[in-house]
């Protein structure tokens, strides 16, 4: 029976509990939902849904389910037992493994299945599983670190099967106890056999050179292997008394090449090297890392001088993209030479301005402006008006929910691991550029924090000693409650230790209470933490001689802004020095200041008295400003007559013109030039018109946007209640469905056609396609299906002896033209 | 979080609150290990650098003891990385020691066998070492000891000096106290200095360095030679050093340009050491010929180059630095720091003048207009000739004029960089020049005259800067500077500052000609005068008259 229908009888004959726990713990299955039991069995076996659900598995889980996966056959319908599985994990007691049987198939990994033929007949209590179809696929080619049978690697490698019938024979004329073969399948069966218990591996390497041992162990996790020339010529008949380990055991097919640098173990080697156990390392209790320590009150130093830092920095660099926009580069993200400027305008090395610049950009505290393509601040920024604390909130929010990776930035594009970077200049990932982006952030961002926190209330220690956690500490418990996960990680985690240090989540290198009050989905706490913590805002400064003004702390934001107008801000760190210089006054008076405003000004925000050279700066550069003028007019009226221009400055058409007097010849008038004319003309006056009106400028008005405050919601979490219970419902509704071919729905169907067309695959059987042609007619084929990939399948024709490919939404259905071997 | 004195930045400066009510506490904590930069009125600023972390390990303080002093009076969090860093750095002095070894003379050893691999191959050390004895120890040659300590110092791997020092042939000097007594701070600074064994000692102009030196002498005993910047300095030194201690005229010799005596206390000058005969220096051998207990070094920030070679051969020897300003334009503080050894005693200015051991200062820069016709010949001029232009311009003269009026009856000083225009200004004021090719005898005259206050104006070139004592010189007028050189800045002021008998404050003026790179180089210099902590202001030439 298929695989999927038999799931959808077991989910049938679940109660209402049993789904609800199942939906809490795999949501994608009900979104969107599903309209029967064959549906939600079609779902839970596809292969993304697989995948996912793995990703949640712990270490023993995985194993557990990696041993059922390698002891049943989905194709032939041979299952196993949970005391089956017991035989060949190390370790575990009987009843974990029920347990955990219990639950994969609570998670819809596995169902029950009858007993394989020629087995007694199960006991009370006993039962006999299935894995889900798809896992196979999902699983990868080394289910629990173990490489494929030696069948196989012939079926696959055509190398070996050249190679294999040779080295087979010549073992047996050297006298080792293996059968001589004729063909490659005969040779890997032979290999098969003679490998096949952990005592006739002993004897065979109880002759093997030194260091085979340990050259052995390093296959122990992992089939594959790296070795340097993999292919080369290795053969007992003529190796010598100082054969190398790797020759050695090429030349016995105890390793397998590959391609010319890597080697497999085969299955039947691995697993007498195991003892005969699939898993002899299972383990229910994570494993325990060794911690640093360090002090929580260096800890909430650190957490919190970050905290004041990166605020300051995002403010700093907000007033900066707020003067000048952030030019893009025409392949997105921002340039090496936009990167500087506001690296040396925050006085920050460039990676540092990047990270920064990306948490600003996930913040939404600017946006890319598409009229100039560039990065500007949004007009009516909220984040600017905010207390600090709340500031954060707003960062670490957005962080959290983010799919951007701001540590990516200024790393290599495309390293493919262990080969050379794209290019020989080392392309790296601009900021604010697509490569930044990884959708799988947040998931891991959170699973991070969550072991952290797992991590620190397991090694706290009473007397205010708090566990440093590095990345190999949260990696391998990583690796051990998610190990499908952990892969991810292991290219974020120091990126995302990074991120949250620089968010004072992790300070001194331990997970501060603000971590783990959001490790808790509780922000609010810290929040409360944070804002106890936090010093208020600064109204002062302190004016000194040698012509600066330094903000001994955080300084109010709209008193920062005015400072930066009349000084330049220098130094890093919480206090600010703001140097004044004569240029530095020439553009606060360019901005409209006068001297007596910004004496003004620093009389009432200076703690101390002004210092008498600052107010002689100020004076001083003042009475020397201006010596050019700049003002607004449309049109202008020159003439020599000085007499005339008074005589219409005085009469009553100037305030309509708008006139104002430059000098004794020159007037000037709002009105444009042909206007002027015009009322001139009125006047009895002739004048001249010197040049055409210039083309008015439309400005297009500045659209306020929206810039809302993020709101985080963890990833991960299980569907809101009542879709559960509406899904349920449904589900309930549609009655027995399963069984009835036609009651299947498109996505059951689609994926019953997919099975059968795997199966058919795997067995090399035929089948009867319905296909539909280019004209749209259907049309019944038999063919013989050789692989399916990139939705398209590739067939035998054994009518027309050819090969074809097909597309796979082509085909209607798909049925097996033989019986198969149940 | 306390409400501590300092911030803490992360730019690796920690500033500190002089208003707070534990500023004094806080600075004397934080002193050992971090450089005072500037110290305006409000908000002095330090700065942690690898040199003042390792020297503070030299004197003994470990890194967690400058870690809770940051922590203990920061105001805020302190910036992670830095207290990181602070005990990186920290932790690489001593991982190498240069020791004595019974067999094989003068050894480097460690415990951190990589870091020994690591310098051993360093291209510019190896030459310096001998044979390798075993794994953790290898023989220095022992002329190199200076050299070697400079150049792991460069690469970050500072050496412990546990060889010890020479004691130098016995001589017998002790201080005459009689009628007046060693200040506490000159007590102090000679008391850090001999338990450290070398280093420097930095107080402001006017503070009595020279007497640092002489109580040194008492503590050591030993036959000793100071170098100084000139022969008047020279005379100087021997002078105070007859009247201060036992030493009688015999025991103390001058070797200069002129005399060439060497007896149990020599005081040589820079520059008959460094002059240079045939490609050698021949008067070297005075350094090394002899043995010397104890050297001292006057002004150290103006030590020339090959004194400082010479000085990375006298490992052995004690020596005591002794300045002002540890500034030098040329960023050389770093040899000084390693060669003659990490600062003993630093005294905020502040602190000598409030206990009134120097006078206060009052600076006023005098913004000058240059006439139209100085303007267009300035504005037309080469690069070259701009700063003399401006400098000397002839609106000065007029306002030094009304300035030496207004401060008749008092002691004072024109200082300038131009001798024309310092001749030109003696003329005017009919006081008589000294410069460069014054002759000795002549300057001492007029200098005894000028103290004597038979003399009440003298015209200056920067001959004068440096070691000339003139107590009672109360005002100054700079006409022009050597561009923006700040310690020559300070050095003038320092003429000023040794305490008045009546008690007023010492005044120094600056003419700068407006909108001209006079103007520049003056805000240069102002920027460190007022962190130097020093107030000043600023008027225009026109209110000369109008002031006071």
């Amino acid at each position: 029976m298929s695989l999927i229908r038999a799931l959808g009888k077991d989910l049938e004959a679940r109660s209402n509990d049993s789904l609800r726990a199942l939906f809490a713990a795999r949501p994608d299955l009900i979104s969107p939902p599903v309209p029967d039991f064959a549906a939600l069995a079609a779902r839970a076996s596809s292969r993304v849904s697989v995948q996912r659900a793995l990703e949640r598995l712990n270490r023993p889980q995985m194993q557990v389910l990696e041993t059922l996966h390698l002891c049943t056959n989905t194709d032939t319908g041979h299952s196993a037992s949970a005391e089956g599985l017991h035989q060949l994990i190390r370790g575990a007691s009987l009843a974990v493994i029920e347990q955990i049987m219990g639950t994969l198939q609570e998670l819809a990994l596995a169902h029950p299945a009858v007993p394989p033929h020629g087995t007694p007949p199960p006991a009370d209590g006993q039962h006999f599983y299935l894995p889900v179809g798809s896992l196979k696929d999902v699983v990868g080619i080394y289910p629990a670190g173990l490489g494929r049978s030696y069948t196989e690697l012939v079926r696959l490698q055509p190398a070996f099967a050249q190679r294999v019938v040779q080295l087979v024979s010549e073992l047996h004329r050297s006298g080792f106890a293996i059968h001589d073969a004729t063909t490659p399948m005969e040779a890997a069966l032979a290999l098969q056999h003679w490998t096949s218990s952990p005592e006739a591996l002993r004897d065979i390497l109880a002759k093997a050179p030194e260091r085979t041992t340990a050259l052995l162990a390093k296959f122990r996790n992992w089939a594959m292997g790296a070795v340097p020339q993999a292919q080369r010529k290795a053969s007992v008949t003529t190796e010598g008394a100082d054969v190398g380990p790797v020759d050695w055991l090429l030349a016995r097919g105890l390793l397998v090449p590959l391609d010319a640098a890597h080697v497999e173990l085969p299955h039947s080697v691995g697993l007498a090297l195991r003892d005969g156990a699939i898993i002899n390392d299972f383990t229910l209790s994570p494993p325990v890392p060794e911690l640093g320590r360090t002090t929580s009150a260096l800890r909430r130093n650190a957490a919190l001088s970050a905290i004041s830092e990166t605020l300051r920095l995002v403010s700093e660099l907000l007033h900066a993209v707020k003067e000048t926009p952030l030019a893009t580069l025409r392949s997105g993200g921002v340039g090496v030479r936009e990167m500087r400027r506001l690296s040396d305008q925050l006085r920050i090395d460039q990676d540092a301005a990047g990270r920064l610049l990306e948490l600003c950009g996930l913040a939404g505290l600017i946006r890319l402006d598409v009229d100039s393509s560039s990065w500007v601040q949004p007009p009516q920024l909220e984040w600017l008006f905010l207390p600090r604390q709340e500031q954060w909130l707003w960062l670490v929010n957005a962080w959290l929910a983010s799919e951007r990776v701001p540590s990516m930035v200024g790393q290599p594009v495309n390293t493919v691991p262990g080969g050379p970077s794209r290019g020989a200049s080392g392309t790296t990932i601009a900021a604010l550029s697509a490569g930044a982006q990884r959708p799988d952030a947040p998931v891991v961002r959170k699973r991070i924090l969550e072991i952290l926190h797992d991590l620190t209330l397991e090694a706290e220690g009473p007397d205010g000693a708090v566990p440093v956690l590095d990345a190999a500490a949260v990696l391998e418990r990583a690796e051990w409650s998610q190990p499908r996960m952990a892969r991810r990680f292991s290219s974020l985690i120091r990126g995302v230790l990074a991120e949250a240090e620089l968010l004072g989540l992790v300070g001194s290198g331990a997970l501060s209470q603000l971590g783990s009050a959001f490790a808790e989905d509780n922000p609010d706490a810290a929040l409360a933490i944070l804002g106890e913590h936090l010093p208020a805002a600064l109204n002062h400064v302190l004016l000194q001689a040698d012509l600066t003004a330094v903000a001994p702390g955080y300084l109010a934001p709209a008193l920062t802004e005015q400072l930066l107008v009349m000084a330049d801000a220098e130094g890093q760190g919480p206090a600010t020095i703001y140097r004044f210089s004569a240029a530095s006054i020439k553009r606060a008076l360019d901005q409209g200041y006068d001297a007596a405003g910004l004496l003004a000004f620093l009389r009432e925000h200076s703690a101390t008295a002004v210092p008498q050279p600052l107010e002689y700066l100020v004076e001083d550069t003042a009475s020397r400003h201006g010596s050019l003028r700049v003002g607004q007019a449309s049109s202008f009226i020159q003439s020599d007559d000085e007499a005339a221009l008074r005589e219409l400055l005085a009469g009553p058409k100037a305030a309509q013109l708008g006139l104002a007097r430059l000098s004794p010849t020159v007037l000037t008038s709002s009105a444009p030039p042909r206007e002027l004319a015009a009322a001139l003309r009125n006047l009895g006056l002739s004048p001249s018109v010197d040049g055409a009106e210039p083309a008015g400028h439309l400005r297009r008005p500045a659209t306020a946007q929206e810039s809302p405050r993020p709101v985080y919601t963890a990833p991960g979490i299980a569907p809101p209640a009542e879709e559960v219970e509406a899904q349920l419902d449904v589900l309930r509704q549609a009655g027995p469905a399963v069984g009835h071919h036609s009651g299947a729905d498109g996505e059951a169907a689609t994926q019953l056609g997919l099975e059968a067309l795997q199966r058919a695959i795997r067995l090399k059987q035929r089948i009867n396609m319905n296909v539909v042609d280019n004209l749209g007619n259907a049309s019944l084929e038999v063919v013989v299906p050789l692989s399916v990939s990139g939705g398209r399948v590739r067939v035998f024709d054994p009518a027309k002896d050819t090969e074809r490919v097909l597309s796979v939404h082509r085909i209607i259905d798909i049925e097996a033209a033989e019986e198969l071997r149940q | 979080m306390t409400d501590g004195p300092l911030i803490v930045q992360s730019d690796k400066t920690i500033l500190l609150e002089v208003d707070h009510e534990l500023a004094t506490e806080a600075r004397h904590a934080i002193a050992p290990f971090a450089e005072l930069e500037r110290a305006p009125e409000h908000m002095h600023s330090y700065r942690l650098t690898p040199l003042g972390l390792w020297n503070a390990r030299a004197a003994g303080l470990d890194a967690e003891k400058v870690l809770d002093a940051l922590l203990k009076y920061s105001r805020f969090p302190v910036p992670h990385s830095l207290l990181i860093d602070v005990e990186e750095t920290m932790s690489r002095y001593g991982r190498l020691r240069l020791e004595k070894d019974p067999r094989h003379g003068l050894v480097m050893r460690t415990d951190d066998y990589p870091v020994l691999e690591e310098v051993i191959r360093a291209k510019k050390i190896a030459p310096l070492l001998g044979p390798r004895i075993d794994g953790e120890t290898v023989v220095v040659h022992a002329s190199q000891r200076g050299q070697l300590k400079q150049l792991l110092l460069k690469i970050g791997w500072p050496a412990e000096d546990l060889a010890g020092y020479v004691d130098g042939t016995p001589h017998l000097i002790s201080l005459n106290e009689d009628g007046w007594e060693l200040r506490p701070y000159q007590r102090l600074a000679s008391e850090n200095f001999w338990a450290g064994g070398s280093g420097v000692v930095v107080l402001p102009c006017g503070a009595g360095k020279t007497l640092v030196g002489a109580a040194a002498m008492a503590t050591g005993s030993t036959t000793t030679l100071i170098l100084v910047t000139n022969t008047v300095a020279a005379r100087q030194w021997k002078d105070e050093l007859l009247r201060r201690t036992s030493l009688t005229e015999e025991e103390v010799g001058e070797y200069s340009g002129a005399l060439k005596e060497v007896r149990p206390v020599t005081i040589a000058t820079y520059q008959v050491l460094t002059t240079k005969r045939g490609g050698i220096y021949p008067h070297l051998e005075l350094v090394d010929g002899h043995d010397w207990g104890l050297i001292i070094y006057d002004e150290v920030h103006l030590l020339p180059a090959p004194i400082f070679r010479m000085t990375a051969d006298l490992q052995a020897r004690r020596r005591l630095g002794l300045t002002a300003t540890l500034v030098r334009e040329d960023g050389r503080e770093g040899e000084v720091f390693s060669l003659i050894g990490p600062k003993r005693y630093d005294a905020p200015w502040k602190d000598i003048e409030s206990q009134g051991y120097i006078a206060p200062a009052d600076c006023v820069e005098v913004r000058v207009d240059l006439p139209k016709d100085e303007r267009v010949a300035y504005a037309m001029a080469d690069d070259a000739d701009k700063y003399r232009l401006c400098a000397t311009s002839e609106s000065k003269t007029q306002v030094v004029e009304q300035l030496v009026a207004r401060h008749a009856g008092e002691q004072l000083l024109v200082i300038g960089q131009y001798i024309d225009q310092l001749d030109d200004l003696g003329e005017r004021l009919q006081a008589p020049v000294i410069k460069g090719d014054t002759s000795v005898k002549l300057r001492q005259k007029l200098f005894d005259a000028f103290r004597a206050g038979e003399l009440q104006t003298l015209v200056v070139s920067k001959v004068a800067n440096f070691s000339i004592d003139l107590p009672e010189a109360s005002v100054a007028i700079q006409v022009s500077g050597s561009f923006g050189s700040r310690q020559e800045e300070a050095q003038r002021l320092g003429r000023l500052l040794r305490p008045k008998k009546d008690g007023r404050a010492a005044r120094f003026y600056s003419l700068v000609a407006r909108d001209t790179l006079d103007q520049d180089f003056a805000a240069k210099r102002q920027r460190f005068l007022a962190e130097q902590g020093y107030a000043y202001r600023i008027m225009d030439a026109k209110d000369v008259h109008a002031a006071e």
